[in-house]
């Protein structure tokens, strides 16, 4: 079966495959990819921020600061995330694009679980809960797209029109909950409270192109 | 009903599980009842359950051939991606090949998996899918085993 190149929304620049599973570039995923590994690589080479807490009526400002070992651990969970988010960026399969996700919020998590501040790890805790539940609906629907469509590639997928919508909605749900419900950053709002500034905002830049991405996914199937 | 309360209510992160939970059961709901189709020419082609227990000792996994001469018939998206398809399923390595001539569970037993069955759609078609569950199971241990060595630290 020949690669259906023609119905992908943007220009198409090439593709690298990995069996079934093929990655390929259009002008939107390009994209994504840059901006993620540029962060990716930022988060690697700068130092974490210092944050100064000031203590309303009263003396003693407190300085939070990220401790080398800590350090080390909520850089590789960065890294991990950042280098997840920009293959996410170029998959070309539905399951993949899930399994993705689901390494992303994993690492959301592990970006946060060395900071030792109850208020962080609580709100870490339930965004994990979140996450969790999540996989349902979105595992769910790509099993459901599978059997309805009986292809899982999402250039095959652009090909025909194969009425998904409310497969598509589950799919949508799914990506909700395992980014954070990120529109919203419910429960990520209190873990950006965390000292450590790069590696924080990688929560951030994963879950907005994440997103973007899956947006253009359920433009492009159909 | 003061819409600062209700602000101030869903901003706690304990509520959040909570309206996610229920919202998620509200669109499943609705979604158990929308009509949908199953598509007969399936890719990855899977047989019924238990359909193919005692008909052989490789279970879920036998997808036909003989290893290094006849290669399984194995059905994929774009087998000109995939030059030796159909090669790896067929292989067994000796303990493996022992074990399942003394069982009939060969297939769903833990020592299947890891250098026993090499099964085509997990590590040849699909191989990046596999990568990425390792990698789930690999992060998260990695978390939890930090955690568990520094619980004694303190700010």
């Amino acid at each position: 079966m020949s690669l259906n190149i023609d119905s992908i929304a943007g220009a198409f620049y090439g593709y690298v495959p990995f069996g079934d599973i093929v990655f390929y570039f259009t002008e939107f995923s390009l994209i994504g990819f840059i901006i993620a590994l540029f962060f990716t690589l930022v988060v690697y080479l700068t130092k974490p921020e210092k944050q100064l807490e000031s203590q309303i009526g009263d003396f003693g400002d407190k300085l939070n600061y990220v401790s080398l070992e800590e350090l080390k651990i909520r850089r590789l969970m960065a890294i991990i995330c950042g280098i997840c988010t920009a293959f996410a960026m170029l998959t070309g399969d539905l399951f993949d694009y899930a399994l993705f996700l689901a390494v992303i919020g994993i690492a959301n998590m592990g970006i946060v679980s060395a900071v030792k501040k109850e208020g962080v790890l609580s709100a870490a805790f339930y965004y994990g809960i979140i996450a969790m539940i999540s996989t349902l609906p979105l595992f769910g629907a790509s099993a459901l797209i599978l059997a309805k469509t009986g292809t899982l590639s999402i250039l095959e997928l652009a090909k025909n029109s194969h009425d998904l919508l409310f497969q598509k909605i589950i799919y949508a749900v799914g990506m909700v909950g395992e980014t954070g419900i990120a529109p919203f950053y419910a429960a990520k709002a209190e873990m950006f409270r965390a000292p450590g500034a790069p590696y924080i905002l990688m929560i951030h830049l994963s879950s907005l192109l994440i997103i973007v991405r899956t947006v253009e996914i359920m433009l492009n199937i159909h | 009903m003061n819409i600062g309360k209700i602000w101030n209510y869903i901003s706690k992160p304990e509520v959040v599980p909570r309206l996610f939970a229920a919202f998620l059961c509200l669109i499943l709901a609705i979604e158990f009842f929308v009509p949908t189709t199953y598509y007969g020419d399936q890719l990855y082609p899977k047989d019924t359950p238990q359909g193919q227990i005692f008909k052989s000792n490789l279970a879920p996994y036998d997808r036909g051939g003989i290893p290094l001469i006849k290669p399984a018939d194995i059905k994929t998206q774009y087998p000109q991606f995939e030059p030796i398809k159909g090669k790896i399923t067929a292989y067994l390595t000796p303990l493996s090949l022992w074990l399942s001539e003394k069982t009939p569970y060969f297939g769903t037993t833990i020592v299947s998996t890891p250098g026993g069955i090499l099964d085509e759609i997990l590590y040849y078609t699909r191989g990046m899918d596999t990568i990425l569950e390792s990698l789930t199971l690999l992060v998260s241990f990695m978390i939890f085993s930090w955690i568990y060595l520094n619980r004694d630290r303190v700010e």
